[in-house]
């Protein structure tokens, strides 16, 4: 049986963070960028126990906030979605089919992002495009395509995050 | 089970107050100083700051190493793209013609440059600045750049290319980096003046009267991206004139509010004109002289006569 590291987890999401603030920029198109802290949170935590998911969503969130230049506060909350979605996801999931629920959660926890975003911004009086505009043009399409893009390396992200104990040992305790 | 049920039930406490804790960060961030003047910067705008000038090598590197994809990208949309390829043949054609008409005219420009010399600096630059890497998000069309308050640049300052076509304006400094709200981003706006082609040439850098005069009957209105998405010049009025091709200049005025932008930067020209009687002003398309992707060297104007920030 696999478990799961709670410090791979961490430096998943620690690196997709940094990634997201240094590439993430030039990899946006129009309202589409790739959600790699997002995508990072989901995959690492969904293996792990509820508070363990909590903190370590918030931490990718806030790491987030930290590294880029948008409203602080939106991120964390962000992550703290991804992760509360991965943690009740992981409650249902069958084994084999870890990839395509988890991306289903990815594709909300986008969605759920993108509206939080949106709202900060409008509650903040800043820009923001027309809700239904947005929502069609924005938040449907970044929700599909960034929940395809988990589906794609959902599956080695799980096998970075993972870890095989020694066999003789029974110990439920993670790293 | 015991422990499953503890843990879940710590999560949700966990997530409570955590959710909590982020929006008053949120309501911290908006409320705080955003670093737009020097001694007022919040903690979480410093952190942000802090982060800018720690990515900013790393930001580098990927701006070195996505330029080609970049290009790769604008000519594979032109690849598919005919009416672009008949547009960019028309416009060589059109360009030829002007080399040769250009380099007549650079000879006398130089000449009338040393006679006018010391009489046409009314814009004071800060060093070149090379763009370091977009920042932000979908919301937002920002970048960075390699200079900051030791090279003398502060918050609020216009950002140009060449001497005068306005890029965008600088909003968060730190010691070496710059961030720059380009005019194409939603929150960006300026007073501008609608100046028809023969009173303002935008290759000179030369203040026309036309900009700077009252009582004149061109259009006046606010340079944004308007709420229906187009960027455009706002609240003018149906009676002031405005017509296709004509240039779109900042006007140096805001009211009785501080000048933001000194007069006379060039911002783009007009695409598309139209006005309804049952409106109140004119819906005014714009198409800005500056393009996004091929910003690679620009300059921050430090000060301009009549500033008195």
């Amino acid at each position: 049986m696999e478990q799961a590291s709670v410090i791979r987890a961490a430096i998943v999401i620690a690196l997709a963070a940094l990634l997201d603030a240094v590439v993430v920029p030039y990899l946006t198109f129009g309202f589409f960028s790739p959600r790699l802290t997002l995508i990072a949170v989901v995959f690492a935590v969904a293996p792990l126990r509820d508070l363990q998911a909590v903190l370590l969503g918030f931490f990718g969130g806030i790491l987030l906030d930290a590294l880029g230049s948008d409203l602080f506060g939106v991120g964390a909350l962000g992550g703290l979605l991804a992760a509360m979605l991965a943690s009740r996801a992981s409650a249902v999931r069958r084994r084999g089919s870890e990839r395509i629920l988890l991306a289903q959660v990815i594709g909300l926890a986008v969605a759920g992002y993108d509206l939080l975003g949106y709202s900060a911004r409008w509650l903040a009086g800043l820009g923001v495009p027309q809700l239904g505009e947005y929502a069609v043009g924005g938040m449907l399409p970044d929700a599909v395509i960034n929940a395809l893009l988990a589906f794609l390396i959902g599956g080695w992200l799980l096998n970075v995050v993972n870890i095989n104990p020694p066999t003789a040992g029974k110990s439920n305790y993670s790293i | 089970m015991g422990r499953k049920k503890s843990s879940a039930a710590s999560g949700l406490a966990a997530l409570f107050i955590l959710s909590v804790v982020s929006v008053a960060l949120f309501t911290v961030y908006v409320k705080e100083g955003d670093c737009t003047q020097e001694q007022d910067c919040g903690p979480l705008h410093t952190v942000q700051l802090g982060a800018a000038e720690v990515l900013q090598p790393a930001r580098s590197v990927f701006a070195t190493l996505f330029e080609p994809l970049q290009r790769a990208n604008e000519s594979v949309q032109g690849a598919f793209d005919n009416s672009e390829e008949k547009r960019l043949e028309r416009k060589l054609q059109e360009s030829q013609a002007l080399g040769a008409q250009a380099s007549r005219l650079e000879r006398e420009n130089a000449r009338l440059r040393e006679l006018l010399k010391g009489q046409r600096s009314t814009y004071e630059y800060g060093p070149l600045a090379q763009v370091v890497a977009p920042v932000g998000d979908q919301f937002t069309q920002r970048i960075v750049l390699n200079v900051g308050t030791e090279d003398g640049v502060e918050p609020n300052r216009p950002v140009v290319i060449g001497e005068n076509t306005l890029v965008g304006r600088t909003t968060e400094v730190s010691k070496h980096t710059a961030q720059v709200m380009l005019i194409t981003d939603r929150m960006f706006a300026a007073g501008v003046r609608i100046i028809p082609p023969a009173e303002f040439d935008p290759a000179s850098g030369e203040l026309s009267p036309a900009v700077t005069a009252e009582n004149v009957s061109y259009g006046q209105g606010l340079l944004e991206t308007n709420v229906e998405g187009y960027f455009g010049v706002d609240l003018v009025s149906l009676k002031a004139r405005a017509e296709e091709g004509d240039f779109v200049v900042t006007s140096g005025r805001a009211g009785d509010k501080e000048l933001l932008f000194p007069p006379g930067l060039y911002v783009g020209k007009v695409e598309a004109v139209s006005s309804q009687d049952i409106e109140q002003f004119k819906k005014i398309v714009v198409d800005p002289a500056m393009n996004p992707q091929d910003l690679e060297e620009v300059r921050v104007i430090v000060d301009w006569a009549g500033w008195e920030g």
